[in-house]
Order: structure tokens, then C-alpha cells, then sequence
């Protein structure tokens, strides 16, 4: 029995999504195990000063409309914060000190890895009274911050592994980022989705600025990205563009005359149509769906429009490259800010290429890509929201992953970086307070007379 | 001990949806994604419906007629939003299999479209179970456990998993059922659902009498059997049909 169509489709948007449910439930538990509501740690943790309060510090006596004040006061310091860091490694960037950044990353891995890491370890093994002797548990700390770090721009290692570490210091800061109080937190989280929104689509925004930098350049970024790659390179050609022609079909379940073409190669077509509506013609004489017919009739058509099949593949890897997206602007003293950013490779381009047969190398730089900082704010928001309730935290899953899938989707249609944040965060915050002030009460109220529906 | 308690009751409510959902659903992405779709929608109706009843909350405990209006309205409502969803559906099977057409893979078969509708009423089941008995569940995990007067045989937790057990097979079949009631066009399938989903939520006001809930919970009980062995029998003579 042939496999059936379903099973090829949104293999990417899982891909994408699961290690996001991971970091979110890790989170989770971490705040849920280390919260101060039971009874073993006692008093909670002095208020921590850090970049993302530097102006502000939360007190419970306070009025309201000073908690807001200052909540507002901490998120514009650390989004402008954010921004000059930015613009300064944007600038870096340009001036090629690529060595210096891959560098600073590291050492900024370390860091996290290390610290924050390290101090969460701590207090789950007092919490936990795991019997550890001192000189173990910091010589497994070492290894486990050195293969960390190790793991990040080099290639030897195995994707799964550094894959495995990107989602831990996604956990780590992210544990870390929720031991900020309350207002200051949503205050925060809003804002950086606006940040995001501007930084990746305005003109002039400093994280298009180093997309574009980077696609002009070929090189990949010297950023904290997460990779879905692996299912992308085991599966070949099909996976790659179910996405992209489930949305192409959406695109264009409206138009009859496309429908009436009636060939298998629809949507080349139409993604033809996108790059160059000179091809029509040439194209409609393509029948087959093989893709080793496939390959003679691009050898052939390549023949007779050399030129423009020249220029155009010159463009598309050009663009291939470009994909690698994602970028951290952080600041170690000020808290990681990693770029909230998606981007997924141009698969149209891609799969022109790899029919031409010319890309093996290439294929292992396709799959989306997620900007650390979206595992960083999207777990962040779902720890805060752990603190009121599981329901809440619920709500706020679903609503953060249809916010993603929302964004992939809108992803393979716009074709450019796009930024995560803005759709899922604005989703979640808004569920979150919906399901607080009026779930809740309807809930509670009927499951607790035993009533359901 | 008490987290024990806690994942007992977790496990008890969601068990059999969890083995269903990594046996068969997690295999297929798109299957998943159904899942997530139908539980986000499942938790908007929610949301809907309390904002409408959040002026008239908190009931008081002792008059039960507010709360029949307010099982009606959610039955009522969730319903009309289950034809929107076989819409939806609808219109998605279409483009799924324009997309086959194009990559000259077969079209959906008709175990296809089930699963597919077995993934959506999953995500309601899921839905349910998440949101009247894992979020009551937090404080399972802690050092006390909880009695409601009405019920005092068994602590709450227990009964809204078992509760909610229930509803989780009700919704996971009978979303199959309906969807496949709309598909043939069977007049006596579609009528089947709603109506066993009223009699069910109808069924949970019996646990408003003091000590009802020995009684309500086996009729509960007879409801979730009764769509499952309809939506085996449907499903057998569908495939039987289809082989023939």
C-alpha cells in the first residue's frame, strides 16, 4: 500500500514544534519543582537587579499604577538596551569581526551553560537532596558546558546533540527570566514582540539589516539558531515541499484556470510563475512527475534558456543562503536577548536546484530555523503563566503553538525572515488573560459541582 | 506519595487518549496538528461560553436550574460549532486531495478521512479532559486531598477523572460518527451526536442530588459505551462496504 498524503504533511511544523513543547514543558516543571509555594524553601529569593529591572524594582505594597509605570519604564530600558547591543554587533558584523563574534557567542554559551545552568542544577539537587559530593557535580557541570560549547559552530558534531543544547540554554535563560515579578514580565514580553516586529520587517531594522548582510555575503550567521534539519535532510525532496505546496494549493484553490491545466506540475507553475513568467510556455510542456524525467526536461529546457536559467539559478542560491536567519543580539551582563526570528529557506529555490542535480551540500542548509530567543520568550511567558495556574499554562501552550503555526505558514508564503514573536506572544498574552478572569470562574465553578459537558 | 496520587488520577482521565494519540496519531504530523487545531477550537468555544456566563457566575450550589440552562447553552453551542468544523474539514479534505492530484499520490482513503476525525474529536476529548480535571489537579499533587459534600464517597479528583474519562471517549467517537454522518448524509447519525452529548452533560446533574453520583456516573458510563460500540459498528460497515 502506498503511503498516503497524509503522512507527509507538516512534518516541518513539527519538527519546529515539538522541541518548543519540550522547552516549554521543561520550563514548566522547573518552575513548578523550584517554585517557593512549598514548604521546604521558605522565604523567597530576594529581588534580583539585573538589566530587565535596572530602573524599577517591583515591590507587592506597590499601587498599581506604579507597578504599571514601572513596568513600562523596565521593558522600554531593556528593549533600547537590546537595540544598541544589536546595532553594535550589526556593526561588527559589517566590519567582518565574524571571529569575534563566533568567540563571543561561545564564551556567552559558557556563561549560561555554566551559571545559570549551573545555579538551576544546584538548587534541584538541594531541592531534591540529591546526594552529589561538590567535586562530581562540578566536574560534570565542566564536561557538560565544554560539549556545550563545543557543540555550537562546530561541525563535527551530531545535529541531534547541538539541537539538545540549544533548547537547554533556551530552558535555562528562560527558567532564569522567570524570576522576574510579575507586571514587569508581561510589560517585557510585549514589548520585545513589538521590538521584533520592527527589528526583522521595518527597513533600516537592525536584525533585517544582518539578514540582508548575511544573504549578500553567502555565509551563515554567526547566531544561536535551532535547525530542524534532520528531517529535511533524511527524507529528501518530498518533505521539503509538502509545506509549501499544501500552502500553494491554498493560494490557489480560488483560481479555475490553474485547476484546468490539469498536469502534475501545478504548482511549478505557478512557483514559476513567481520567478519568471518568461517560462510559462517552456513549462507547460513539462508533463511528467518523476523526477528523473524530471531532470532530463530541466537539462533540456536549461539548454534552451541557458541564459535565463543561468541568471536565474545565480539568484536563487544567492538566496539559498540567505535563509540562515536568526541572530542573537544578547549582552551577557544584560541578560540574553536571542533573536526572536524565524526563517525558512527558500524550498522553491531550493528544489530548482536540487533538480538540477548540482546540490548535494547545499540541501544540509535547508529547514526552518528558529531564532533562540523565541524558545527563550515563548517558555517565559508560559513559566509566568505556570505560576498562577495549569489552566492558564494550557491556554497559554495552545495558543503560543497556533501562533507559530500560524507564522510558518505565513513563512512559506511571504518567503522572507519573518519574526516569531509578535503573533504568538500577542496570542498568548491575550489568552491568558481571557482564560484568568473568565474561564476560570465558569470552569471552577461547574467542575466543582461535578457538571460537565 | 501525593505525586503519585496526582499522576494516578492524570493518567486515569487521559490514559486511554494518550495511548490512542502516540499509537496512531503521532506517527502523522498532519494528524497532530488536527489534534492542536481541535483543542485550540474546543478551548475557544470554552472561553466564549464563559465570557456570555461570566455576569451570571458564581451560581449558588443550591438551585440546580441555572444549571441546566448553562449545559444547554454550552451543548447547544459546541454543536453548532461542530458543524463549522466538518465545514472546515470539508474544504480541507478538497485541498488534500487537489494536493494528492499534484503529487500523484492516491487521494485520501477512507481510513484517512476517519483518522482525520478521530485526530479532531481527540482534540475535544483532550480539551475537556484538560480543562475540567488536569487543571482542578494541581492540588492532587500536594499533601491533602479534596471531598465535595455531594459526592463524599470518593475524593473529587478521582470523580472528575472518571468523569472526564467518559467525556473523552464521547468526544473522540462521536466526532467520528458525525463526520461521517455529514458525509453520507445520514440523517439519524447526525441527530445521533447531539444527542448523546445532551444526554451525557444532562446525566452529570443527576451528581447535583446528594449522593447522585452513584448513579450518574454508571449512566455516564452507558453513554460512553454506547457511542463507542455505534462508532465500531459504523466504522466496520463502512470499511466493508468500501473493500467490497
Amino acid at each position: 500500500m502506498e503511503s498516503s498524503i497524509l503522512d507527509l504533511i507538516g512534518v516541518e511544523i513539527i519538527g519546529v514544534m515539538s522541541p518548543v513543547s519540550i522547552c516549554m514543558l521543561l520550563v514548566v516543571l522547573i518552575v513548578y519543582s523550584l517554585s517557593p509555594s512549598n514548604p521546604f524553601s521558605a522565604a523567597p529569593a530576594p529581588p534580583i537587579r539585573t538589566a530587565a529591572n535596572l530602573v524599577y524594582l517591583e515591590s507587592p505594597s506597590d499601587s498599581t499604577a506604579e507597578k504599571f509605570e514601572g513596568a513600562l519604564l523596565n521593558a522600554l530600558v531593556f528593549v533600547i538596551v537590546i537595540a544598541v547591543v544589536t546595532f553594535f554587533l550589526v556593526l561588527l558584523y559589517y566590519y567582518n569581526c565574524t571571529g569575534f563574534l563566533k568567540n563571543y557567542m561561545r564564551f556567552s554559551a559558557f556563561f549560561v551553560l555554566g551559571t545559570m545552568g549551573g545555579s538551576i542544577f544546584l538548587s534541584m539537587i538541594q531541592h531534591f537532596s540529591i546526594p552529589v559530593d561538590s567535586i562530581t557535580c562540578f566536574i560534570l557541570l565542566f564536561n557538560f558546558t565544554i560539549v556545550g560549547v563545543m557543540s555550537l559552530f562546530s561541525s563535527g558534531v551530531p545535529i541531534f546533540v547541538r539541537q539538545g543544547y540549544m533548547v537547554a540554554l533556551g530552558i535555562f535563560v528562560a527558567a532564569w527570566f522567570t524570576k522576574l515579578p510579575e507586571w514587569t514580565t508581561w510589560a517585557l514580553l510585549v514589548a520585545l514582540a513589538l521590538y521584533d516586529l520592527v527589528a526583522v520587517l521595518a527597513p533600516g531594522g537592525p536584525l533585517k539589516m544582518l539578514v540582508e548582510l548575511a544573504q549578500s555575503r553567502d555565509e551563515e550567521l554567526p547566531a544561536l539558531v535551532y535547525e530542524a534539519r534532520p528531517t529535511v535532510s533524511q527524507n529528501g525532496i518530498a518533505q521539503g515541499r509538502s509545506l509549501d505546496l499544501l500552502v500553494g494549493g491554498v493560494s490557489e484553490s480560488g483560481s479555475v484556470e490553474m485547476q484546468t491545466v490539469s498536469s502534475n506540475n501545478l504548482d511549478r507553475n505557478e512557483s514559476q510563475n513567481r520567478v519568471n513568467s518568461g517560462y510559462n510556455v517552456i513549462q507547460d510542456t513539462n508533463f511528467g512527475n518523476m523526477e528523473g524525467v524530471q531532470r532530463r526536461d530541466e537539462v533540456e529546457r536549461s539548454q534552451l534558456v541557458g541564459f535565463l536559467e543561468e541568471r536565474r539559478s545565480s539568484g536563487s542560491s544567492s538566496s539559498e543562503y540567505s535563509t540562515v536567519v536568526g541572530n542573537r543580539d544578547s549582552e551577557i551582563v544584560a541578560d540574553e536577548e536571542r533573536s526572536p526570528l524565524v526563517d525558512a529557506p527558500e524550498m522553491r529555490n531550493g528544489r530548482e536546484q536540487m533538480r538540477d542535480g548540482q546540490e548535494n551540500s547545499e540541501v544540509s542548509s535547508r529547514g526552518i530555523k528558529l531564532g533562540l530567543g523565541d524558545f527563550v520568550f515563548y517558555s517565559v511567558l508560559v513559566g509566568r503563566a505556570a505560576m498562577y495556574d495549569l489552566m492558564t499554562v494550557y491556554a497559554c501552550y495552545l495558543a503560543i503553538i497556533s501562533g507559530l503555526g500560524c507564522t510558518l505558514i505565513l513563512l512559506s508564503v511571504r518567503r522572507q525572515a519573518l519574526p516569531a514573536l509578535p503573533i504568538s506572544i500577542a496570542l498568548g498574552v491575550i489568552f491568558y488573560f481571557l482564560t484568568r478572569l473568565l474561564m476560570e470562574p465558569y470552569v471552577v465553578g461547574t467542575a466543582t459541582n461535578l457538571m460537565m459537558f | 506519595m501525593t505525586v503519585a496520587a496526582g499522576i494516578g488520577y492524570a493518567l486515569l482521565a487521559l490514559g486511554p487518549s494518550l495511548s490512542l494519540f502516540i499509537s496512531v496519531i503521532a506517527k502523522k504530523p498532519f494528524l497532530i496538528l488536527t489534534v492542536l487545531s481541535s483543542t485550540l477550537l474546543w478551548l475557544m468555544s470554552l472561553i466564549v461560553l464563559a465570557g456570555v456566563w461570566r455576569a451570571f457566575l458564581p451560581l449558588k450550589s443550591t438551585t440546580w436550574w441555572p444549571f441546566v440552562i448553562l449545559i444547554l447553552t454550552s451543548i447547544s453551542f459546541q454543536e453548532g460549532l461542530r458543524i463549522l468544523f466538518w465545514k472546515v474539514h470539508k474544504r480541507l479534505e478538497d485541498m488534500l486531495d487537489a494536493f494528492a492530484d499534484r503529487l500523484a499520490k492516491p487521494r485520501l482513503f477512507l481510513t484517512d478521512k476517519m483518522l482525520i476525525s478521530l485526530a479532531g474529536g481527540l482534540g475535544h476529548g483532550l480539551a475537556h479532559a484538560v480543562f475540567f480535571c488536569l487543571s482542578l489537579l494541581t492540588p492532587a499533587f500536594g499533601p491533602a486531598t479534596f471531598f465535595v459534600d455531594k459526592c463524599s464517597q470518593l475524593p473529587f479528583f478521582l470523580v472528575s477523572a472518571i468523569i472526564a474519562l467518559a467525556f473523552v471517549t464521547i468526544h473522540t467517537f462521536s466526532m467520528v460518527i458525525a463526520f461521517n454522518g455529514y458525509a453520507e448524509g445520514n440523517r439519524l447519525d447526525q441527530f445521533f451526536v447531539p444527542a448523546v452529548h445532551l444526554v451525557a452533560g444532562m446525566v452529570t446533574l443527576v451528581n447535583f442530588a446528594r449522593g447522585g453520583c452513584v448513579v450518574g456516573i454508571p449512566l455516564l458510563y452507558l453513554m460512553a459505551i454506547l457511542t463507542m460500540l455505534h462508532c465500531g459498528r459504523m466504522v466496520q460497515r463502512r470499511l466493508s462496504e468500501n473493500r467490497s
